[in-house]
């Protein structure tokens, strides 16, 4: 088991995510080490690539969970994501999403999940979870040109490294502490209208602001 | 086509799991037809997975790994979402039948409401459906608070422009408008009241965003 487990970590320094960033255009249609194991793990139920995956996100989901306020029930959280992760792996295809972005959609929608049982009323909800928030590549309506997808997590890391540490506090807790834009301005003792323009200065520079749109 | 999307801000709050349940609806409603606002929150759903990769790391038990072997390997693999088999739409699971055949409650002249926040328990928000006879007017209002809309059929147009089916419209309290269902068909749309109005004696006018 160390042995086989010494091959795998071999195999993903070899080829770690931030090289792809040096990689030509042409290369963006290849999978990264991460979505490499995760279709192994859908295809072939491969447990020694479920194990790498493992020891490389679950440390990046328990934070995930105690920032979001659920420390009591963190560890819960990343085995429900990983026993997910284990189930849904054959409904996932890289040319949808890079399985860090699949991933953390699961951890998204499981973390939004567990908060809605635990304050469940008697009355049954009739939209699930997964009705209201997508796990990209399941169920799409219309495929989106691959290389988009694929080029979105390269471009999102590259831009995110020329922005300013402003801009990526405030973003940090929009994602990491699910605060919303009036408890980030609350907490960091600023007007409404500057946290929001700081998120719109960093989503130009990543290109999810509409060109034509004056928002 | 849809032509009004939900700003950069609405979808990173989507994105990042945060927004009330009837306020998804509304941006997966929208983005379910429209492509382009889909790879928006692509780059977003990415922005979170590379944030999530850049904050501290917490390591966990360590039998974590064996236990999650031991949960998938004793109880069997729920029945997944075949990708193959049609869905119903999200609309028809919300409302249980057709758009059209609802129990709509007839108000002034042209309007029509019909009040579904009770699918969303526990929710804040207030959640009305709203119908606009073909040709229809509705008489001139403002909104209180802040009226998230999605055009669900048909279409209308007030002075800001025409609102075509699945474009999606954020009104505030400073907005008038006087719209006219454009069309054939009954204009019909859905809105997420963020600040739900006070109720008091004149109830089913205050309720309706069309006719307030």
């Amino acid at each position: 088991m160390n042995k086989v487990t010494n091959i795998n970590h071999a195999i993903v320094k070899e080829r770690p995510v931030t090289t792809l960033d040096q990689k030509p255009a042409r290369a963006e249609g290849r999978k990264d080490p991460w979505s490499q194991l995760l279709v192994k793990v859908g295809k072939d139920q491969d447990r020694k690539a479920y194990h790498s995956l493992f020891e490389h996100f679950a440390p990046q989901l328990k934070y995930y969970a105690m920032a979001n306020g659920m420390a009591s029930h963190a560890e819960e959280l990343v085995q429900e994501v990983f026993v997910s992760i284990w189930r849904r792996a054959c409904l996932y295809d890289w040319q949808k999403a890079a399985a860090s972005t699949w991933i953390f959609t699961i951890a998204r929608n499981q973390r939004i999940d567990m908060l809605r049982k635990m304050r469940r009323t008697s009355a049954e909800m009739p939209v699930e979870t997964e009705d209201l928030w997508q796990i990209p590549g399941e169920d799409d309506n219309q495929p989106i040109t691959s290389l988009h997808r694929l080029m979105s997590e390269r471009r999102v890391r590259e831009s995110l490294s020329q922005l300013p540490e402003d801009q990526i506090t405030v973003i940090a807790k929009v994602y990491m502490e699910q605060k919303s834009h009036q408890m980030v301005a609350d907490e960091l003792n600023i007007p409404l209208g500057t946290v929001k323009s700081r998120v719109r200065l960093a989503l130009s520079k990543l290109k999810v602001i509409l060109q034509d749109q004056n928002v | 086509m849809t032509r009004h999307h939900p700003d950069s801000l609405s979808l990173m709050e989507y994105s990042a799991g945060n927004l009330s349940e009837p306020h998804a609806l509304c941006i997966r409603l929208h983005l379910d037809k429209c492509t382009h606002c889909r790879s928006r929150v692509d780059t977003l759903d990415s922005l979170g997975a590379v944030m999530m990769e850049q904050q501290p790391k917490v390591s966990v038990s360590e039998t974590m790994f064996d236990d999650i072997l031991a949960k998938i390997d004793s109880s069997p693999a729920p029945e997944l979402p075949a990708k193959a088999v049609p869905k119903i739409s999200l609309l028809q699971k919300l409302l249980g039948e057709d758009i059209n055949d609802l129990p709509w409650k007839r108000q002034l002249g042209d309007v029509s409401v019909l009040d579904i926040t009770e699918k969303f328990p526990g929710q804040k928000e207030q959640v009305v459906l709203q119908k606009l006879v073909a040709g229809g007017k509705a008489p001139a209002h403002t909104h209180r608070g802040i009226e998230t809309t999605i055009v669900l059929q048909g279409a209308f147009s007030d002075q800001k422009g025409v609102f075509n089916q699945w474009d999606f419209v954020v009104l505030t309290d400073q907005d008038e408008h006087k719209p006219v269902a454009v069309g054939c068909e009954d204009c019909i749309t859905l809105s997420v009241l963020s600040a739900p109005v006070k109720l008091t004696g004149t109830f089913t006018r205050m309720l309706n965003p069309f006719i307030r």
